[in-house]
């Protein structure tokens, strides 16, 4: 088991390194002069002289007359900056937003912790509901209530959550206002310790209503067919044959071993509590990663983005390798020293 | 009689004494003090509170920082005129050198004190040149450029000197600026006296003074980079006592909900006009496109500023018709444009930029564009400038409006030569040629060569940024348009970000070899004026600037290179008169050789709760300056 964790490991580190220097290189072929173009706003303020010292300085800050692979070694931590330090991604330094003029690291400290809570939130919540219903509607098949489901969920599936948003916006916050349009606070207010969390957890009431509406049709449908497959399983019969509970049967015969594909999705959902969703944090005006993810783009602020992308992009790789392991804890048949 | 007249004098201090007062008085009692207003702003906060656009240029903390700090020695008033500071400053005097270079001593009031009660001195002043421009705060990312204005400033800011010669410390209350004799005269060499206090205290903490000793002020104090950049970093992000001198405090910034609170600065003096606010607390928040509409209606929102675009404002005038909201409008000092790039292909040729213009019904465009929420300019001008209301009926009468007109668009291009078809026989149908010179024909990668001819077609091809409403509708109104077949013009469009289109408009090979070669003679942007209207390097003729991307037009005429220069190095301060005759002569001719064509000048909505009341804005007067003369009736 050891020798596996640690060949993936190794794996880890090479295809992070391999995907680091593709974006680098990606993001350095976008035919753009940052420097240029971080100035174009100042322009007509500025005279000639004045232009070009500054242009001419944040040409040599941002190392843009510098080849692109020393500038790549740079940011990684394989080479000495210009201070002759190595203060690159493998140091801990995540970089330089070149927008907010700080350390990527305090730019994404209060995003991140946005969206974490609002993901954790959103799929205790979606799981909570998703997970009893799929198994209800796979034991009750072609009920009322499983038909019922099933055309909500495709409905609710199918929807854009743009669209979804604004209808519970338009019915929750103007029509009937019980719920804040916008923000992540009451605007002007000082609040601390629990009032802090539950006056913040009143402003993320509509967005993560949005996010769990919009995760139960596809969670269901998963859950649901995972089951029928299982109910339909040779050992579930012999269990009903012996006399076994029918609620034994289900939640024990059945629910363990459908768990298999479903687990994967569920691990999926946690590691994704830290990326954001664009389309939610831009319409409800909250400061989250997808926000902050989208924003960077629009900005040209790479080194944000690149920060951002090369974070997922560990959290995802640990992420399969915690999925891999986790199978084993489920299914005794897919244990690795087995 | 000496009694007499001490008398008389008694009594004239006397009432002029109480008329200060009384006027003081009706200034800040005028409207109650109270309420608060939450502010949508398009913009989101970045939370970098350092004055002036030293680190970060965000709209929002520009805004921010001008509620924040409002101690310069020079202001703008509500027509964008510069002006002397009556609430911070005693005197401006200025005298020219017998080197060419000029000194402004600045005599502060000796009243002012920040908002948390300490005093501000010339030093604060100076400090904040001092600082900014040092080489230290340089190398830590600071863009001030402000030393090159002034006279030892490249030395201070290269760290050759230590202390910066042309800016004295003459007393507590004085301070004086030589400014270089290249800088000299300027029409609007008043900013040249223009510094804002810093606090010293809360920027650098405890040891740090200012002294000159006659060789030029200098900051006292360590200043190496390991002990600045904790400092600095520090003062530009405090937001919980910041220690500022303008009408706001800032009371705290939610980095996480990105949320700004500010309160009235009871330590306030007053703007230039001695005016001070009554809106108590102000609350600045991020307004999302999707739903700032809504955030106004349930009152998320109270004040959402600069709205544009038929679709926002027809909806932002719904909800004032539903009642409990009010509005102002104005012009925005600026335009969307069709520019031309002037020295290669058919654009080079001034009948061409004609007949472009004539084949685009630019009322109809701007109507269209801004749903009836816009207007048109003939020239480089913004409707709000007080030289353009000064001279209006003069521009009418000699503006060329090039009203739509397929036939004056084609007779414009016969009389160019553009009368040939591509076998070089006399143009009949199609696409139109012209027999051009080697040195008109250039590179551009359209021209045919015929029995040793060359012949140019009238192919123009236009650089359009993507995802962009206004490229739609010149697709449709413009290079669909068939009467610009029927001219025998043809306009390609190349879509492309906008990044790539300023490499393509600058011709900016630092990026890539290919974007240094001419390609597109028409691009589509926008274009917007600062109070400081200053086209100096605009249309230079210097092969060093044109390559830094001024003279992005590349419109090489003398005159006009001359007369921009003129209009603001060329006059004094005090010829008011001459700078508008030259602002004049300056559009005039702008029009005449058309570089770009003006598409629409929108007209601009603030949308607000009416229990703000006398609210005025303009687009030379924004909100931080305007929310000072209003008042909350609840």
């Amino acid at each position: 088991m050891g020798k596996y964790i640690l060949k993936r490991l190794i794996y880890i580190v090479i295809v992070f390194l391999t995907l680091a220097l593709l974006m680098y290189m990606l993001y350095n072929l976008i035919p753009t002069d940052p420097a240029r173009a971080e100035l174009e706003p100042m322009r007509k303020t500025l005279k000639p002289d004045e232009y070009q010292e500054l242009y001419l300085k944040l040409r040599a800050d941002l190392g843009l007359d510098d080849p692109l692979l020393v500038r790549f070694a740079r940011w990684i931590g394989f080479m000495p900056g210009k201070n002759g330090q190595l203060n690159g991604l493998f140091q801990g330094n995540f970089g330089y937003s070149n927008f907010y003029k700080k350390d990527v690291r305090t730019v994404i400290r209060d995003p991140i912790m946005i969206t974490a809570f609002m993901n954790i939130f959103a799929t205790i919540l979606a799981l909570g509901i998703t997970i009893p219903l799929g198994i209800k509607t796979a034991v009750k098949k072609n009920s009322l209530l499983d038909k019922s489901v099933q055309v909500f969920s495709i409905v609710g599936y199918s929807i854009p959550i743009f669209i979804v948003s604004l209808v519970f916006i338009y019915f929750f916050a103007v029509l009937i206002p019980i719920f804040p349009v916008m923000g992540t606070k009451t605007p002007g207010s000082n609040f601390s310790g629990l009032r802090y969390y539950t006056d913040m957890l009143y402003y993320l009431c509509l967005p993560l209503i949005v996010m769990t509406f919009a995760s139960l049709g596809g969670m269901t449908r998963y859950v649901r067919a995972a089951m029928i497959d299982s109910l339909s399983m040779d050992y579930v019969r012999t269990a009903r044959a012996k006399g076994v509970r029918e609620k034994m049967v289900i939640y024990s015969h059945a629910w363990r071993n459908a768990l298999l594909p479903v687990i994967t999705v569920i691990i999926g959902w946690f590691l994704g509590i830290f990326g954001g969703s664009v389309i939610i944090e831009n319409t409800f005006s909250i400061n989250g990663m997808g926000k902050l993810y989208i924003d960077g783009l629009t900005n040209n602020d790479y080194e944000l983005v690149l920060a951002m992308q090369m974070f997922y992009t560990i959290v995802s790789l640990v992420g399969i390798l915690l999925t891999d392991l986790s199978y084993g804890l489920v299914d005794p048949r897919v244990r690795v020293n087995k | 009689m000496k009694k007499l007249v001490a008398l008389i004098l008694v009594l004239a201090m006397a009432l002029g004494l109480v008329g200060t007062m009384a006027a003081e008085e009706a200034a800040a009692a005028a409207h109650p003090v109270g309420g608060e207003i939450i502010y949508g702003s398009s913009t989101e906060i970045s939370g970098d509170w350092a004055h002036g656009a030293i680190w970060t240029n965000n709209a929002s903390d520009n805004m921010i920082r001008g509620l924040m700090n409002d101690y310069a020695t020079v202001a703008f008033d509500q027509g964008g005129a510069m002006v002397m500071n009556q609430s911070t400053t005693q005197s401006i005097d200025s005298v020219t050198n017998a080197d060419g270079t000029k000194t402004f001593t600045v005599k502060i009031a000796e009243d002012l004190v920040f908002n948390d009660g300490s005093p501000i001195k010339a030093e604060n002043y100076v400090a904040s040149l001092l600082l900014f421009s040092h080489p230290t705060l340089l190398a830590l990312g600071s863009k001030s450029t402000a030393h090159l204005t002034y006279v030892g400033g490249e030395n201070y800011a290269k760290g050759r000197t230590l202390s910066f010669k042309g800016v004295k410390l003459l007393d507590d209350y004085t301070y004086s600026l030589t400014v270089n004799a290249d800088k000299v005269p300027y029409f609007y060499d008043l900013s040249y006296a223009s510094l804002s206090p810093l606090s010293i205290a809360m920027w650098l903490g405890e040891g740090y003074t200012v002294h000159d000793f006659g060789r030029g002020a200098y900051l006292r104090g360590k200043m190496d980079e390991g002990t600045l950049k904790p400092k600095v970093e520090h003062a530009r992000f405090l937001s919980e006592g910041r220690i500022t001198a303008g009408p706001y405090n800032l009371v705290s910034y939610d980095t996480g909900a990105k949320q700004a609170v500010l309160e009235i600065n009871p330590n306030y003096k007053g703007n230039f006009e001695g005016q001070k606010p009554s809106v108590q607390k102000l609350i600045i928040v991020k307004a999302e496109d999707e739903t700032q509409m809504d955030a106004l209606k349930t009152g998320a929102i109270n004040l959402l500023d600069t709205l544009t675009g038929g679709v926002d404002v027809n909806a932002a005038l719904d909800i004032v018709n539903e009642g409990g909201y009010d509005f102002v409008t104005f012009e925005r000092n600026g335009y969307g444009k069709l520019m031309f790039q002037c020295d290669f292909g058919p654009t080079q040729f001034k009948a061409v930029r004609y007949a472009i213009a004539h084949l685009l019904d630019r009322p109809e465009f701007a109507n269209t564009f801004t749903q009836g929420f816009g207007g048109l300019v003939n020239g480089p001008y913004g409707l709000a400038m007080w030289m353009y209301k000064e001279s209006e009926e003069e521009l009418n009468e000699k503006l060329n409006t090039y009203a739509y007109s397929l036939a004056d668009a084609q007779k414009l291009l016969e009389e160019d030569g553009w009368v040939l078809d591509a076998q070089g026989n006399a143009w009949t149908s199609g696409l139109r040629y012209k027999e051009v010179t080697a040195e008109e024909a250039g590179d551009y990668k359209h021209n045919v060569k015929v029995g040793g001819k060359t012949l140019m077609p009238l192919i123009i091809e236009w650089a359009s940024s993507e995802n962009n409403p206004v490229s739609e509708l010149l697709v449709t109104m413009l290079a669909k348009n068939p009467d610009v077949t029927t001219a025998g013009m043809e306009i390609r469009q190349n879509i492309m970000t906008f990044a790539e289109l300023l490499n393509w408009m600058y011709r900016d090979k630092t990026v890539g070899d290919q974007y240094g070669v001419p390609t597109y003679g028409m691009y589509n942007l926008a274009t917007g004026f600062t109070p400081i209207y200053d086209m100096s390097y605009s249309w230079t003729l210097d092969p060093e600037l044109i390559a830094q991307g001024y003279n992005s037009n590349f419109l090489f005429d003398e005159k006009l290179d001359k007369i921009s220069m003129d209009m603001v190095y060329g006059v004094d301060a005090t010829e008011v008169e001459k700078y508008r005759e030259l602002w004049v002569e300056y559009i005039v001719l702008w029009n005449e050789l058309l570089p770009e064509v003006p598409l629409y000048s929108n007209i601009y909505y603030t949308v607000f709760v009416d229990k703000l009341k006398g609210y005025e804005q303009s687009s030379l007067w924004n909100f931080n300056q305007a929310i000072l003369y209003s008042w909350i009736e609840e």
